[in-house]
């Protein structure tokens, strides 16, 4: 019999509960408000059999671009051939969880309005721009000892010793 | 495999540490017995297009002296009561005997929506049934504000016809609240018939089936009726003006239901 391409193939693993986290969901999932614009993570939940995304999706990050009253619609980028589609799915609450990926982004955004509000306060001009890391300043060695090194000159007699 | 006293005959350990290894615990509160999450997630869950606003449950839970009537919402950080009512507080509205039964849970249910209604200044527009009828009623909406909506949260006890927590439900209807309910469970509801007796669920509310027993055990058991009966001897409460005590403190608790901090000592500072 051949292998089969149902909506649920090869998700075995994939859909699983983790170990000794099977049952009751924490209620948490549902307390959580998602506004359009945020972004989230699809990370299926196999205890809960509606409003499953397809596999290809979990894992996937994308951005709210509808919320119902029981589902959230989410717009993920998926590579189709030779170019990307923007797909957007819906996608009950138990299987998405906020993202953190702009969460170091948002608080550097706060940081940086507090640095510039400081320093317009001062009259100071700052750059907020983040710097990539440059080449390593120069250093001193400490405690080092010089010791020459030189090679032994070559001793046919010797070295032949233990035969060809 | 277990430490055994030495000297005893091998016993196969049961729980092997392969179990215990393997073993799921269930959320604390369901080990501890107190909350049932198959009904919590259902009465918790919210809207997602009405992201923050919160949905209410009329919480009312009985212990064996006691009844507690409180209205909750949840959140991540844990749930937030915006309002209770205990039976203890009905000393100070005139009611000091007969603290769980059915007529004592409607004056929880009763105090709790005149407080949550003047706590949020609506009042004066939701008077709710002032006489209690026992038929059903239902709030109308009034001209500014929607009346306060909240469901009905009964906890892990058996919902047959005329429980308890069904008088705490029917004060808070009475008092003014929304609640989205059926009269099948009230007390007085006949399975036969299909229809709510009002005049049995008034009954109930003013505490008529405490005056029976009463008017029972004073004409067969005069003995039993002062032992069982004592408290309400002390106070002079006969089986006729049962009915007339309550009315008085659904009265008191309409005039004041705001809630009174008790005085409590500081608490005694523990030696090291």
């Amino acid at each position: 019999m051949p292998a089969g391409h149902g909506l649920r193939s090869r998700t075995r693993d994939l859909f699983a509960r983790p170990f000794r986290k099977k049952g009751y969901i924490p209620l948490s999932t549902y307390l959580k408000t998602y506004k359009i614009g945020d972004y989230v993570d699809v990370k299926v939940n196999g205890a809960v059999h509606k409003g499953m995304p397809h596999k290809f999706y979990h894992g996937r990050t994308g951005r709210v671009w509808n919320v119902t009253k029981r589902a959230i619609g989410v717009e993920v980028n998926k590579q189709v051939g030779n170019r990307i589609i923007r797909k957007r799915i819906h996608v009950r609450v138990e299987h998405v969880q906020p993202s953190r990926c702009t969460e170091e982004f948002k608080l550097r955004k706060v940081k940086n309005d507090q640095l510039k509000a400081e320093a317009k306060a001062k009259g100071v001009v700052i750059s907020t721009k983040r710097q990539p890391e440059g080449p390593k300043p120069g250093f001193k060695v400490e405690g080092a000892t010089l010791e020459t090194v030189t090679p032994i000159p070559y001793d046919v007699v010797n070295d032949l010793k233990g035969g060809y | 495999m277990g430490r055994q006293p030495i000297g005893s005959p091998y016993v196969k350990a049961q729980k092997t540490r392969a179990y215990f290894k393997r073993f799921q615990v269930k959320f604390k509160r369901r080990r501890e017995g107190k909350t049932d999450y198959r009904a919590r997630t259902r009465l918790i869950n919210q809207d997602k297009n009405k992201y923050n606003t919160p949905k209410y449950r009329l919480v009312a839970r009985f212990t064996n002296k006691d009844v507690t009537a409180q209205i909750v919402h949840a959140s991540i950080r844990g749930d937030i009561v915006l309002a209770a009512a205990y039976a203890h507080e009905l000393p100070r509205y005139g009611l000091e005997v007969g603290l769980t039964n059915y007529a004592a849970a409607y004056c929880v249910g009763l105090l709790l929506a005149r407080r949550v209604l003047k706590q949020l200044e609506m009042d004066t527009e939701y008077e709710g049934n002032v006489e209690a009828t026992g038929e059903d009623y239902s709030v109308e909406p009034g001209e500014t504000r929607r009346p306060f909506r909240c469901l009905l949260d009964v906890g892990l006890i058996k919902t047959t016809t005329g429980n308890r927590v069904f008088g705490v439900l029917k004060g808070a209807l009475d008092g003014g609240l929304d609640i989205p309910h059926s009269d099948k469970r009230f007390a007085g509801f006949s399975k036969d018939s299909k229809q709510l007796d009002p005049e049995v669920h008034r009954k109930y509310i003013y505490g008529g089936h405490v005056a029976a027993y009463m008017r029972t055990l004073i004409e067969d058991e005069p003995e039993k009726y002062q032992s069982h009966f004592s408290e309400y001897i002390k106070r002079n409460i006969d089986p006729d003006n049962i009915e007339g005590l309550y009315k008085k403190v659904h009265a008191a608790i309409r005039a004041d239901p705001e809630a009174k901090k008790s005085e409590k000592e500081p608490a005694k500072e523990h030696k090291r």
